[in-house]
């Protein structure tokens, strides 16, 4: 029972992750309906620039803690800027030329070279990221927990309600969801839909990003540390529902809880298997996703 | 205050719009009849940027917006409650009310008061006022379509443009509609009114446009349409 209780718990802090990831995915496919495939990579820039910046300011004397807090804004602003360029090269394009899988390519694309900038700026080891809290684990009845797994939880929440806030009650997050509605009719109120596209772009890189920060601290940093998350985060989006904010956060927990089980009791060998086994289980039976409301399209 | 002068629209090669002419004066309402696939909606997608024009020009006031994208032209002044109504059906009411002022609200046109214009709208519409918190998705026909128009009002333009305000509704609610419509007219809000319900459409209208294929065919003042020969027999008589 013990054991259970801590697989499960670590599987939270993991499958959180998953969740924010997926949130991006989330973002963008509401405007847009284009995803982007780099998300990983979004991720992956994240945590590299976080890294730099925090190495920088720790230079500078600044302790662990205060250089993570202040590297925060510099992380999220790049995810920002990251995320507008992919919009722009990427996926605009490919939607003005009513391109139905030019941005699939594009963003993809987008993502190797952002891969491979990446291995020539920091190379192709992973990098220790120094953690803003004690790395020693808490015991909580018997249960051990790294306090930066409690900060991912948190953390991934607070990102996901803010943006609902500002989407529920701010002029400018009402015509994001006006937009996601109906394209055309939100243009008619005077929106520029295009402004809300790229917007959309760079909040799904600023959530990756900051994924990227919240996780660096737990694992290791590296240029390849990006794809399989933002793989996994895609089958997260998958099971949840791209349409369903709640669904991404069941569908991470689903996944990090049963990745961490296989690795226990079956082996760390089989650990990705259940997780894509349960998204070709969703696609066949449900496949706008466990909490995603289904999409009929017109003919 | 609109000034449409020999436009010519489609959906690319098939050309939709083959050089039409319309003026709506300011404070008038002006009907466009015609049958099915006229191009009656073609000629409002075009005016509203939600089509390109080929050629010609559209004069808003002083302003040539032709060719705008449609935030753009909904910014200086012309709003459209479009065909299908096209409500944000996952916002409640309120949103979609408070969208309409999105200019507004946003500093890109004269704000005034939009508090008081929602009370107006609700005033307009009493039924929007019981469903504010309600999401648009689970309104009527009939009350999405006041929410359209209502929220095509937020905007205070300069001219609305209504396409089929009547569609799918039943008799009580299409009088309804033409009430409010007649209300508006008296608060000499200038419209261009499509409407599939000519006799009607041409009773609270100013002046009328017939539409057949493309082109206009015949024009002038609505009571005079009203009582021309040929008018009467292709869409007033007997039909609807």
């Amino acid at each position: 029972m013990q054991i259970l209780m801590q697989l499960i718990v670590s599987g939270i802090s993991v499958g959180m992750i998953y969740g924010v990831i997926a949130f991006g995915y989330q973002l963008t496919f509401a405007t847009s309906k284009t995803l982007n495939f780099g998300q990983g990579e979004a991720l992956m820039l994240g945590a590299l620039v976080g890294l730099t910046t925090v190495n920088f300011l720790i230079g500078n004397a600044l302790g662990n803690f205060w250089a993570y807090i202040l590297m925060l804004p510099v992380v999220l602003a790049f995810g920002a800027l990251q995320g507008s360029v992919v919009e722009w090269l990427g996926v605009r394009p490919a939607m003005r030329a009513k391109s139905e899988a030019g941005w699939i390519m594009a963003t993809i694309a987008l993502g190797i070279i952002f891969k491979n900038l990446a291995e020539n700026i920091w190379g192709r080891d992973a990098l220790r990221f120094p953690s803003p809290l004690p790395e020693a684990s808490l015991s909580i009845g018997g249960i051990r927990i790294q306090p930066m797994e409690i900060v991912v939880v948190l953390g991934a929440i607070v990102l996901m309600v803010v943006v609902e806030l500002f989407n529920r009650y701010s002029i400018y997050g009402k015509a994001v969801v006006a937009t996601s509605n109906d394209r055309d009719a939100a243009g008619l109120m005077g929106i520029n839909t295009n402004r809300i596209i790229t917007f959309s772009y760079a909040l799904s890189s600023m959530s990756a990003a900051f994924a990227g920060v919240l996780v660096a601290p737990i694992t290791l940093t590296g240029a390849s540390m990006g794809a399989v998350l933002g793989l996994k985060a895609f089958a997260v989006a998958i099971i949840g529902g791209l349409s369903s904010g709640l669904g991404v956060v069941i569908g991470g927990l689903i996944l990090g809880i049963t990745e961490t089980l296989t690795g226990y009791y079956i082996s760390t060998g089989y650990k990705d298997v259940p997780g894509l086994l349960l998204l070709l289980i969703v696609l066949s039976l449900k496949p706008s996703g466990l909490f995603g409301k289904a999409a009929i399209k017109k003919v | 205050m609109l000034k449409i002068d020999n436009l010519v629209a489609g959906y690319g090669k098939v050309k939709v719009l083959h050089g039409i002419s319309i003026h709506v004066p300011k404070g008038k309402t002006v009907a466009l009849i015609g049958s099915n696939g006229a191009g009656k909606t073609t000629t409002l997608r075009a005016l509203s940027g939600m089509l390109k024009p080929e050629s010609g020009s559209i004069v808003l006031g002083s302003k040539n917006i032709t060719g705008l994208t449609s935030h753009d032209i909904t910014r200086l002044g012309l709003a459209h409650s479009p065909e299908g109504r096209r409500v944000f059906s996952t916002l409640p009411v309120m949103d979609n009310l408070l969208l309409g002022a999105f200019p507004r609200l946003t500093g890109m046109r004269a704000k005034g008061d939009v508090d008081g214009d929602i009370n107006r709208m609700f005033e307009l519409f009493p039924r929007l006022k019981e469903r504010k918190a309600q999401l648009a998705g689970t309104l009527s026909g009939g009350e999405q379509q006041m929410l359209a128009m209502a929220r095509a009002l937020m905007l205070n333009p300069d001219v609305l443009l209504l396409d089929e305000p009547s569609m799918g509704l039943s008799p009580r609610l299409v009088e309804e509609i033409f009430h409010t419509i007649e209300r508006l007219k008296k608060a000499t809000i200038t419209m261009l009114l499509v409407e599939q319900f000519a006799a009607a459409a041409l009773d609270v209208s100013d002046f009328g446009y017939v539409m057949e294929n493309g082109h206009i065919r015949t024009s002038g003042e609505a009571s005079a349409l009203q009582n021309d020969p040929a008018v009467k027999a292709a869409y007033l008589g007997g039909g609807h």
